[in-house]
């Protein structure tokens, strides 16, 4: 047991000293990380505030199929069964001839002359579905005017929502390529971190492996300097996002009202936690990488 | 003690460094490995700690086939053989106790005990009152008594080493061979390669020489030119 601590012990303090000795590279690490990091969140952040976007949008744009006068309503009925069951449909609402001439009277009611020329009633009845994920939207609608024995005509408020969906997929693209690309860049500088660290100590190495050290034990103290780097860099950028967001989130909102951005704590909060843990992953990766390509132990 | 089976070790040059190599050492012997530079002596050495692999044939140490076990396993088989260099290889940066003292930190066996084994270490090649000087503050014949002092300190029933009176001058030399000869006589197992005519002459051990990577002489108390 006490054997296990110091052999802990020695690794923590071997791993802190390689830090302290290689330390502007590890400054440099620790900030390449940390910014990679920030890019990261902000990606995130965005990619979530488009989506919350996409989302509300969807929830108001319905998607309207007339029903034929001479429609079987068993066939509608079955056919609504059908749509609730689909992925991404929130809610289907069968609205009936009555109900769309209440509707119409209600808005047009100062053209009462009009309405009151009407012999019979004209409205069609018929079927609104309200989206969850607006992104079904136009093959939906394309089926449903497929079943021309059913509908007349299917209406649907596609461009807004397209045009959405669009950005949102070019952003996710965009800031998807940029993540891989930062990701690439920190991994690389913790490597090589590690990598100089390893050159540093490679007499050290040498004389530990002839000695009867573990693998672990000499590559331990590597491992963890890597660790570290990833975790401060982590660190650094949670709570740089976190100051970040207190302050913009606020003004944000208030000059652009209708921007859903997310400003609950737990947004940020679980943000600032997952960053924590890419930092750690990578800085790990990282000098595992270095290790076993330099550490031939 | 240590066993080689048809030992035979190419490097990639095409260097037959050992070629068909079988021999037997006992416990608590004192070999003198001699021959000429590129006979093979180092490869022989290192087969031992398994610095190195045979391409064909076997190598025994205590019984375990080296040339077998696992890299996992490896580390154990250092901890029984403690190895001597010409060029010390002590750290510079440590002094000579914290040197001897790095063999028990590097396996997580330093401890109040073991501190015990660091003062015994030092009083044996006498340099405990050169404790916290660093190596280059020494001379030639005390660093290899340091890198001496850091093979012996985990008590390794095998010792090793590969001309470790090579860069010494006349006297350096006599104190480290007579160094090694009371460690052999305290229980361990010395085999040392070497050039030096005079020690192999004087001391009369077993000697084993090679030449072309083939053991061409296998003599107890022998000469260095036999």
């Amino acid at each position: 047991m006490t054997a296990k601590l110091n052999v802990l012990r020695y690794i923590l303090g071997a791993a802190m000293l390689g830090l302290w000795r290689n330390r502007t590279m590890t400054l440099g690490a620790v900030v390449t990380t940390a910014v990679m990091l920030v890019t990261l969140a902000a990606f995130l952040a965005i990619n979530d505030t488009l989506n919350e976007m996409v989302t509300a949008l969807g929830r108001k744009s319905n998607l309207i199929a007339y029903v034929r006068d001479d429609a079987r309503p068993s066939r509608v009925t079955a056919i609504m069964q059908d749509l609730e069951q689909r992925p991404g449909v929130g809610e289907v609402v069968f609205v009936t001839k009555e109900d769309a001439l209440r509707v119409f009277q209600e808005r047009f009611f100062d053209q009462r002359d009009v309405i009151d020329i009407l012999q019979a009633n004209p409205l069609p009845a018929s079927v609104e579905l309200r989206m969850d994920d607006p992104a079904v939207l136009p093959g939906l609608a394309d089926e449903l005017r497929g079943l021309t024995e059913v509908f007349e005509s299917v209406a649907v408020p596609l461009d807004v929502v397209e045009r959405l969906i669009s950005i949102s997929n070019v952003s996710r693209a965009a800031g998807t390529a940029m993540i891989i690309a930062l990701t690439a860049v920190a991994l690389f500088v913790i490597a090589n971190t590690i990598r100089i660290a390893v050159y540093a100590r490679r007499q050290e190495i040498e004389i530990m492996k002839l000695v009867g050290a573990t693998d672990w034990f000499v590559r331990g103290p590597f491992l963890i300097e890597g660790a570290f780097i990833g975790l401060v860099g982590a660190t650094l950028a949670a709570i740089a996002l976190v100051v970040l967001y207190l302050q913009a989130a606020p003004t944000v909102t208030r000059i652009i009202s209708f921007l859903p951005i997310a400003t609950d704590v737990s947004f940020v909060r679980n943000l600032a936690v997952f960053i924590v843990l890419v930092g750690l992953v990578v800085g790990s990766i990282g000098s595992y990488v270095s290790v076993r390509r330099y550490l031939a132990v | 003690m240590i066993v080689l089976q048809n030992v035979t070790k190419v490097y990639p040059n095409g260097t037959r460094a050992l070629d068909d190599v079988s021999l037997q050492i006992e416990e608590r012997e004192f070999v003198f490995l001699v021959g000429p530079s590129g006979a093979g002596k180092t490869t022989l050495i290192r087969l031992i700690n398994r610095d190195t692999r045979p391409d064909s044939g076997s190598v025994f140490v205590e019984n375990t086939e080296v040339t077998r076990i696992s890299r996992r396993q490896v580390p154990k088989l250092r901890r029984r053989v403690g190895v001597i260099y010409q060029d010390y290889k002590l750290l510079p940066g440590l002094n000579v106790r914290q040197n001897v003292e790095f063999v028990l930190k590097s396996t997580g066996e330093f401890n109040g005990r073991t501190s015990r084994w660091v003062d015994e270490a030092l009083a044996l090649v006498q340099l405990s009152d050169r404790a916290d000087h660093h190596p280059h503050e020494l001379s030639g014949g005390e660093q290899q008594r340091t890198a001496i002092a850091r093979a012996i300190v985990r008590r390794c029933p095998i010792l090793v080493a590969d001309e470790p009176t090579g860069n010494l001058d006349h006297a350096a030399s006599w104190d480290t061979i007579q160094l090694l000869v009371r460690i052999n006589a305290l229980g361990a197992t010395v085999l040392m390669a070497t050039h030096n005519r005079e020690i192999v002459n004087t001391i009369r051990r077993r000697v084993i020489e090679i030449a072309n990577g083939k053991v061409v002489r296998d003599e107890l108390g022998g000469g260095y030119d036999g």
